[in-house]
């Protein structure tokens, strides 16, 4: 990779394993999230460890304005762009009638507003001498519809969708479209807590970020459509297609249902929790 | 009672509880001047006036400072220097690198380390880095580093340091501990030239009754540090050990590196390989920015 590859939601669990992962490849980095302070810190060690040119620039994703600013100062900047990463998305806890409208639409515009205008944008910014590569951090959740995470499963359902149908739509225009499906990824103390309430299970599906990370590189430079990391949870994808969304979603609720049980009904939480997703 | 510590200024990393805090309480009694550092504020507090009741002429301090950050390890070293001009001639005679800790899942600090790798390696690298005009203008100093036996169990993995593509919480565990005594035989090395009368050891404490490794992590790992714990001893006792190589009285043979109980040991094949430790110094000054610092 000669250009830049940006990564949206950078600083997150998932996000920092991407942009170690590449620097690490001697990819040059673009970073955005939210927070300046967590940018900065990681852009200066990832040039000083990995020896890459590493820009940044803080964006609220969410904001429809701020967006724009982005893309603006992309193309002002004149950066040339070899592949985008998706990470920025998330989900908030609480049972669909208990979240705000708030709280809604904010999963809807970081999970889907953001990832198709990031894209958007990119592809005109693209290095046309090489392959460009985007892959959007979908989830597991993607396969099949969730109760108690209707919004969230939806939006990365959608993701998804997007993803293969843009893949086939650029084939052959130096374009390749990959969508990461990862059962639950250990970013944080609330995923950890919900991984260990799913008790033996939880262990067996769960992989750690930089082996997810690592893998989906690999996957979108071999032009993969879709990358689920985990040999079970593989398996246990192949297994999940075999039968009705509706017997799936009687399921999950009922692993779930018992699950958060187990939790303690978690407080609201007020900000956008990352990926805490099924298997 | 005055003994051969009695006056001298140390710091201490991962003072407020364990290992670290039992080593504070045992210099403290004996007249030395502790500057704890711990990761927070309440904490810190709490072993500032332990130690303070235990003998207040020797006026402890505490900073707090978060070691998985080398943006913080270089603030914190900062706080030290003010802390030291503030009481006199700045000098520094003893720097215990302990603060140590252990992650079941791969978590990366805010600047992209494995923090294992962050805190219990990177972080003595560069605190000594930082410290090491303190301690040289001292008569003589010492540099402690808290290694582990479990150190014997692996060797640097160096197409995957930080283990990021093939994680395992303790075998990342055994590489820091490791590379502990790889940094400390190189580091040595160079003080030999630029420093001949710091000297640095790295200490295996055995196995100690301390809670490291039982948080977030699954039962049966916790389990494991659990037997480790209960088989171990008091943390006074492993403290005993550290100030036996902080004492100059005692007079440890400054050419070996690696002791457990005051006792010299030979660490494994792996840790006294010269060449490694060369390669591993290349790349934690890359790692932690220090190409230009006075131990290049």
């Amino acid at each position: 990779m000669k250009s830049y590859v940006l990564i949206t939601g950078a600083t997150g669990g998932l996000g920092k394993a991407f942009a170690v992962e590449c620097a690490s490849r001697g990819w040059p980095l673009y970073l955005t999230d939210l927070r300046p302070e967590p940018l900065e810190l990681l852009a200066g060690a990832l040039h000083r460890t990995y020896g890459v040119p590493v820009r940044w620039r803080a964006c609220d994703l969410t904001d429809a304005g701020q967006r724009t600013a982005l893309c603006e100062a992309l193309r002002s900047e004149q950066a040339r762009f070899g592949g985008l990463i998706n990470v920025a998305g998330g989900d908030h806890e609480g049972l669909f009638c208990e979240q705000t409208s708030a709280q809604l639409r904010s999963i809807v515009r970081l999970n889907i507003e953001a990832t198709i205008e990031m894209t958007h944008a990119l592809l005109r910014l693209r290095d046309a001498s090489e392959t460009f590569r985007i892959v959007n951090v979908a989830s597991l959740a993607a396969f099949y519809p969730m109760p108690y995470k209707a919004t969230y499963a939806a939006s990365k359902r959608f993701l998804l969708d997007f993803s293969l149908a843009l893949r086939q739509e650029l084939a052959g225009q130096g374009v390749t479209v990959t969508a990461l499906c990862p059962a639950g990824l250990p970013t944080t103390p609330a995923c950890i807590a919900a991984i260990e309430a799913q008790g033996v299970m939880g262990q067996l599906t769960t992989q750690n970020t930089g082996a997810a990370a690592a893998g989906t590189l690999d996957a979108a430079l071999a032009g993969k459509a879709v990358y689920i990391p985990g040999l079970l949870n593989r398996l246990l994808r192949a297994l999940g297609g075999l039968v009705p969304p509706t017997v799936v979603a009687w399921f999950i609720g009922r692993r779930w249902g018992a699950a958060r049980r187990d939790l303690g009904n978690p407080a609201e939480s007020s900000i956008l929790v990352p990926e805490a997703s099924p298997a | 009672m005055a003994t051969n510590l009695t006056g001298k200024t140390i710091v201490i990393t991962g003072a407020t509880s364990g290992i670290g805090l039992a080593t504070a309480e045992e210099l403290t009694r004996r007249g030395a001047h502790v500057i704890g550092v711990g990761r927070s504020v309440g904490r810190c507090r709490a072993a500032e006036e332990r130690l303070a009741a235990l003998n207040p002429a020797a006026r402890p301090a505490f900073c707090t400072a978060d070691l998985a950050l080398q943006s913080e390890v270089r603030r914190l070293a900062g706080e030290i220097r003010g802390l030291l001009a503030a009481r006199g001639p700045a000098a520094l005679d003893g720097l215990v690198n302990n603060a140590g800790t252990f992650t079941y899942w791969l978590a990366l600090t805010t600047e992209g380390f494995e923090t294992q790798w962050a805190v219990n390696y990177l972080a003595p690298f560069l605190l000594t880095h930082e410290l090491l005009p303190l301690l040289a203008a001292a008569p003589t100093a010492r540099i402690v580093t808290v290694s582990s036996e479990s150190h014997a169990h692996t060797s640097l993995r160096w197409a995957d340091i930080q283990l990021r593509r093939r994680y395992n919480g303790l075998l990342a565990y055994q590489q820091t501990k490791l590379a502990d005594i790889l940094f400390t035989a190189e580091l040595n090395r160079r003080l030999r030239g630029q420093a001949p009368h710091v000297h640095a050891f790295a200490a295996d404490p055995g196995l100690v009754d301390t809670p490291i490794g039982q948080k977030g992590t699954p039962e049966l790992v916790q389990w494991v540090w659990q037997r480790r714990r209960d088989a171990g001893i008091p943390p006074a006792k492993a403290a005993q050990g550290i100030i036996a190589l902080l004492d100059e009285g005692l007079a440890p043979r400054p050419d070996t590196v690696y002791w457990r109980h005051g006792q010299p040991r030979q660490p494994s094949r792996q840790a006294q390989d010269a060449a490694a430790a060369q390669r591993l110094w290349a790349l934690s000054e890359q790692m932690c920015g220090t190409n230009n610092g006075s131990l290049s």
